[in-house]
């Protein structure tokens, strides 16, 4: 019989750090990935030694990146194994960094996303397209805007308020890309880039990076870390795509069922959720997956969008770091940095975006392909 | 008539530029189980999995209806350049597809009926006119 993580051994976040995520710069990928990581022993306040595992999570900067930079830490010797599930890559990375603690095989593990702004290369499949090469991912999801507009009779303006509130979160992270508040008109009045999607609607492809790193029982007693900071991992689920109804949009499909099952392991109810952080790379992702999640039904998320249920301090917080819109989306270090911002928000160190008592967090990414990880943490 | 190729010969039928006006036919492929799928190929079938003779070439009315459309504002590629417009069609014969909006089709909302035919896009090094499939609002 197989088990989930909530029936192996407890895991938990013991550290956290970020490299702000930054516009492509010459700083090379090493010392963003070295600032994150020695924030994240510096949280934990433990020393590199200590970490038995490590998985670098990065989709762009070519192969066999991790050793070059955790060299720099000390050489112990550790195991270490990259990641790349696109978007995704860095909430896959902290999945399998929990699985290896959760199974026994190792008590302090690592996961630490890192990229810079280079091409993607997509692979060849041998199989002929009539336009897919004039459909990039804004594009994608400018014809999902246009299917969810009509279909719930939503304006661009309602769509747009979701860019509006996540640039205000953002405006409150030092860590993240975009630290601007904007107006609806801003937001709307920026550059035209598919359909109604203007670029402040758009995430910001950058740099940066993020690590988290987990713990066992046994890891946090041997290292004298203080228990009351760790923040337990109650759920993990990665899925990929099926084969769903002719028209069936495949991202809100794949986010519903795989949230369905991480609340289930979690033996949470949506409403029982304080923080989400999800994959808003377009503004109408964030509407698509709060009704997937299953906070309200479908074609209600512009409402609670309206009445500012979605705000920090509202009834749930939706991206309070700002999320991929402002905070900003460098693809390696994205699903990493959405557990820091739970783990900061449930720890009550948030500072000027802390949702009050914040208790259970979900962090959702899609990735091209498509898969779709979710994970739920609780204090 | 004047010599005319398609773009891309796996994918519509080519018969349909010898018969002037004639709507071209998509090559999908239907497997065993049922699963109608655009373009043919013989890889497997991504519902059951099943490979080989359970796959067979099923060719596609070029007519369906609207799901959505995007007109591109940006977009990197020079050879493209923008604006132009991405339409989502679910065809009548069942898979969904995405393609380019013809330059001369109607303004298109969701749920109006579409259809596709091959425009010239160009011409080959040896002269003869290269046709795309393009859908537009059905008239």
């Amino acid at each position: 019989m197989t088990r989930s993580l909530i029936d192996l051994r407890p895991v938990y976040v013991i550290g956290i750090g970020w490299h702000r995520y930054q516009n492509p710069s010459e700083t090379p990928y090493v010392p963003l990935g070295l600032t994150a990581i020695r924030a994240a022993l510096a949280d934990a306040r433990i020393e590199w030694p200590a970490v038995e595992s490590t998985y670098v999570a990065t989709a762009l900067l070519g192969m066999a990146a991790g050793r070059p930079m955790l060299r720099h830490l000390g050489a112990t010797g550790a195991p270490l194994m990259h990641v790349e599930n696109a978007s995704a890559s860095g909430s896959t990375a902290f999945r399998h960094a929990c699985i290896e603690v959760a199974s026994g095989i190792s008590d302090v593990a690592l996961a630490v996303g890192v990229d810079k702004r280079n091409p993607v290369r997509r692979p060849e499949t041998g199989i002929g397209h009539l336009a897919e090469d004039a459909i990039v991912p804004f594009t994608h999801f400018a014809l999902l805007t246009n299917e969810y507009a009509v279909r719930h009779n939503a304006s661009a303006e309602d769509i747009a308020l979701v860019a509006v509130k996540n640039h205000r979160n953002g405006a409150k992270n030092p860590n993240a890309q975009r630290q601007q508040e904007r107006s609806l008109d801003e937001v709307l009045g920026g550059k035209r880039v598919s359909g109604s999607l203007t670029s402040l609607q758009c995430t910001p492809i950058g740099e940066g990076a993020a690590a988290v790193i987990v713990a066992s029982e046994e890891g946090i007693r041997r290292y004298g870390i203080d228990a009351g900071r760790a923040i337990r991992t109650t759920a993990s689920v990665g899925r990929s795509e099926r084969v769903y109804p002719p028209g069936a949009g495949f991202d809100a499909a794949l986010t519903k069922e795989t949230a369905e099952l991480a609340l289930a392991q979690a033996k949470l109810t949506p409403k029982d959720l304080d923080i989400i952080e999800l994959h808003d790379a377009f503004t109408v992702e964030e509407l698509h997956y709060i009704e997937s999640i299953g906070l309200c039904p479908d074609g209600h998320g512009v409402r609670m969008l309206r009445d500012g249920a979605l705000d920090i301090g509202g009834q749930c917080a939706v991206n309070p770091s700002g999320g991929l819109i402002a905070m900003g989306h460098p693809i390696g270090p994205t699903g990493i940095g959405q557990i820091g911002e739970i783990v900061l928000q449930l720890r009550g160190e948030a500072g000027a975006r802390q949702h009050r008592d914040a208790r259970a967090g979900l962090a959702h990414m899609v990735g091209v392909g498509a898969v779709c990880y979710v994970h739920i943490l609780q204090r | 008539m004047y010599p005319a190729k398609p773009l891309k010969p796996g994918l519509y039928s080519v018969a349909a530029i010898d018969r002037d006006g004639a709507p071209p036919r998509l090559k999908g492929g239907r497997c065993r189980c049922g699963h109608v799928f655009f373009p043919m190929q013989a890889y497997g079938c991504e519902r059951c999995g099943s490979h080989g003779d359970a796959l067979t070439p099923c060719e596609l009315s070029a007519s369906g209806t609207l799901l959505a459309e995007a007109t591109v504002h940006l977009h990197a590629d020079k050879n493209r350049p923008a604006p132009f417009t991405i339409v989502k069609v679910a065809l009548d014969d069942g898979p969904v597809i995405r393609t380019l909006l013809a330059d001369d089709s109607a303004p298109v909302t969701p749920g109006q009926r579409m259809t596709g035919r091959l425009v010239a896009v160009g011409q080959s090094e040896s002269g003869e006119t290269v046709l795309d499939l393009r859908f537009s609002r059905a008239s």
